[in-house]
C-alpha cells in the first residue's frame, strides 16, 4: 500500500514538474516594446542600417527581431550581428529584410520568442540594436533583460545614432 | 617597432638561429564580405619589420589562394612596387578563403667570416668548395615559411587543410569569429603533430604611431594551443616560429618553420 501511495505520488509530482515546464515555454509570451528612434544627423545623410536581435546568457543568437537593410555588400558593416547571424544563413537574412528606414520614432512590438517562434524559457537575455549608416556612425547598444514574469521597463541612453529608445518587457 | 627593439631582437636571432631579414606577411582589404554575386579583394604582399606599413617588395610568384572547396587558385592580376607587390582577386564563391605567399621550402646555411654573419642557400652535402677558407659557426637550416591570411565571404568554412611541413598554424576560433574582447585559440603543428613551446609573437597595427609595440608573446602549451584575448578591433600580426636540431639529418643540422599570419578582430 505504501508503495502504491508513494508511487501516485511520484506520478502526481512528475505532472505537476511537467505542467510546470510546460507553462514556462508554452504559456501565453511576453510582449517586448521597443520604441526604436533614430536621430536627426546634420549633412549627408544616408538612412542606417539596422538590426536588432536578443541574446541569452551564453552570447548565443536566439532572435533577430529587426533587419533594416540595403544591399547585400553592405551587411558586413553590421559588424557583431553579422558575425554572430547573418553571414551564417542566407536565407534566413532573406526571411527577416526590410527596407531601411529615415530619421524617426519607430514604436515596435514583438512577441519573446526565438526564431523558430517558440517562447523564450525564462532566464537573463541582453537586447541588442546595432545601427550603422554609411559616412556616418555606428552605435552598439546593449540592454540585459529578465524573463521572470515581471514587467520592467528600460530607458536606453541616446547615442551618436540614436536617442533616447524605450524598451519594456510586458508579460501577459 | 624600434630599431633598439629590432637590434635586440637581430642579436637574439643571430644567437639562437638564422634571424629571418624581415618580417613577411600579407594584408588583404578585406577579411569579411557579405555579398550576392562575389567580390573582389586586393592583397598586399609586403616583407616589412612594420605592422602595417610596407617596406620592401616581394615578387607576388609565390602567392596561392585556397579556394573553399579545396582547390589552388592564383590572383587574376599582380603589380610589383618598390616597397609591394598587390595582387588582385574576385571571390565567386561563398565561403572561407586561404591567401598564402609562402616561401620555398630551402636549405640555408649561415656561417660566420671575419667577424660577419654570411648566408648562402645550400644544404650539408652541397656546402664543399662553396664556404670561404676561414668560415667558422657554420650551420644548416632546412627552413619553410608561411605567410597567410583568411579571407570570407558569406557563410563560413572551415578552409585548414594541413600538409604537415614544418611549422602550421590552425585555427581553432574560425578567423571570421574573430573579435575585439572575445577569447582566441589557435593550434599549432610541427611536421603534422600538436607542438608545444612554440613561440608566438602578436601585434596590432599601428606601431608607427605608438612608442611600445605592445607586442603580446606567448609559447603554446602541451596541446600545442595559444589562447589570446585581442583588446582592440583591429587588425593584428601573428608571427611564430619553431626550430629543432635534425642530428639524423645528412641536409641539416636543423629544421624551423615560421607561420605569419594576417587576421582582424572585430568590433563587438
Amino acid at each position: 500500500m505504501k508503495t502504491k501511495i508513494a508511487g501516485l505520488m511520484l506520478l502526481l509530482l512528475t505532472f505537476i514538474n511537467f505542467t510546470v515546464v510546460a507553462n514556462s515555454s508554452n504559456s501565453a509570451p511576453t510582449t517586448l516594446n521597443i520604441e526604436l528612434t533614430l536621430k536627426q544627423q546634420l549633412g549627408e545623410y544616408h538612412p542606417p542600417y539596422v538590426a536588432s536581435w536578443i541574446e541569452n546568457s551564453q552570447g548565443k543568437s536566439v532572435r533577430t527581431l529587426l533587419l533594416w537593410r540595403e544591399k547585400a555588400k553592405w551587411l558586413k558593416d553590421i559588424r557583431r550581428w553579422w558575425r554572430k547571424i547573418g553571414k551564417k544563413d542566407a536565407d534566413f537574412v532573406d526571411g527577416i529584410t526590410s527596407a531601411t528606414r529615415i530619421t524617426g520614432k519607430y514604436p515596435l512590438s514583438f512577441l519573446a520568442e526565438n526564431d523558430n517562434k517558440t517562447s523564450l524559457q525564462k532566464g537573463k537575455y541582453t537586447l541588442f540594436i546595432e545601427v550603422v549608416r554609411e559616412n556616418g556612425g555606428r552605435a552598439m547598444i546593449r540592454q540585459p533583460f529578465s524573463l521572470n514574469g515581471e514587467k520592467a521597463t528600460f530607458t536606453l541612453a541616446a547615442t551618436n545614432e540614436t536617442d533616447e529608445i524605450k524598451f519594456s518587457v510586458t508579460p501577459k | 617597432m624600434t630599431i633598439k627593439k629590432f637590434i635586440a631582437l637581430t642579436l637574439t636571432c643571430a644567437i639562437s638561429t638564422q634571424a629571418l631579414a624581415h618580417s613577411r606577411w600579407v594584408l588583404p582589404t578585406h577579411f569579411n564580405l557579405s555579398a550576392e554575386k562575389g567580390e573582389w579583394i586586393m592583397v598586399d604582399i609586403t616583407a616589412s619589420n612594420e605592422t602595417f606599413n610596407v617596406d620592401k617588395a616581394m615578387g607576388a610568384d609565390l602567392v596561392k589562394i585556397i579556394t573553399p572547396d579545396g582547390k589552388v587558385s592564383r590572383p587574376s592580376s599582380t603589380y610589383k612596387g618598390h616597397r609591394k607587390s598587390v595582387v588582385d582577386y574576385f571571390l565567386k564563391e561563398s565561403g572561407t578563403y586561404k591567401i598564402t605567399n609562402n616561401s620555398n621550402a630551402a636549405y640555408m646555411t649561415s656561417y660566420k667570416i671575419n667577424g660577419d654573419r654570411k648566408r648562402l642557400w645550400a644544404n650539408k652535402e652541397e656546402l664543399s668548395g662553396k664556404l670561404p677558407a676561414g668560415a667558422k659557426e657554420i650551420q644548416t637550416t632546412y627552413r619553410y615559411s608561411r605567410i597567410e591570411s583568411y579571407v570570407t565571404m558569406n557563410t563560413p568554412s572551415n578552409n585548414f587543410k594541413t600538409d604537415g611541413k614544418l611549422l602550421e598554424l590552425i585555427p581553432v576560433t574560425h578567423p571570421s569569429d574573430i573579435a575585439e574582447n572575445e577569447k582566441v585559440t589557435f593550434t599549432f603543428l610541427f611536421n603534422g603533430k600538436a607542438q608545444k613551446n612554440v613561440s608566438v609573437e602578436i601585434t596590432a597595427d599601428g606601431v608607427r604611431y605608438r612608442n611600445d609595440p605592445q607586442t603580446l608573446k606567448l609559447l603554446s602549451n602541451e596541446k600545442g594551443e595559444i589562447t589570446f584575448t585581442p583588446k582592440n578591433a583591429g587588425r593584428y600580426l601573428l608571427i611564430a616560429e619553431h626550430q629543432e636540431n635534425t642530428p639524423q639529418s645528412a641536409l641539416a643540422d636543423q629544421q624551423m618553420g615560421s607561420v605569419f599570419l594576417t587576421f582582424e578582430a572585430q568590433l563587438n
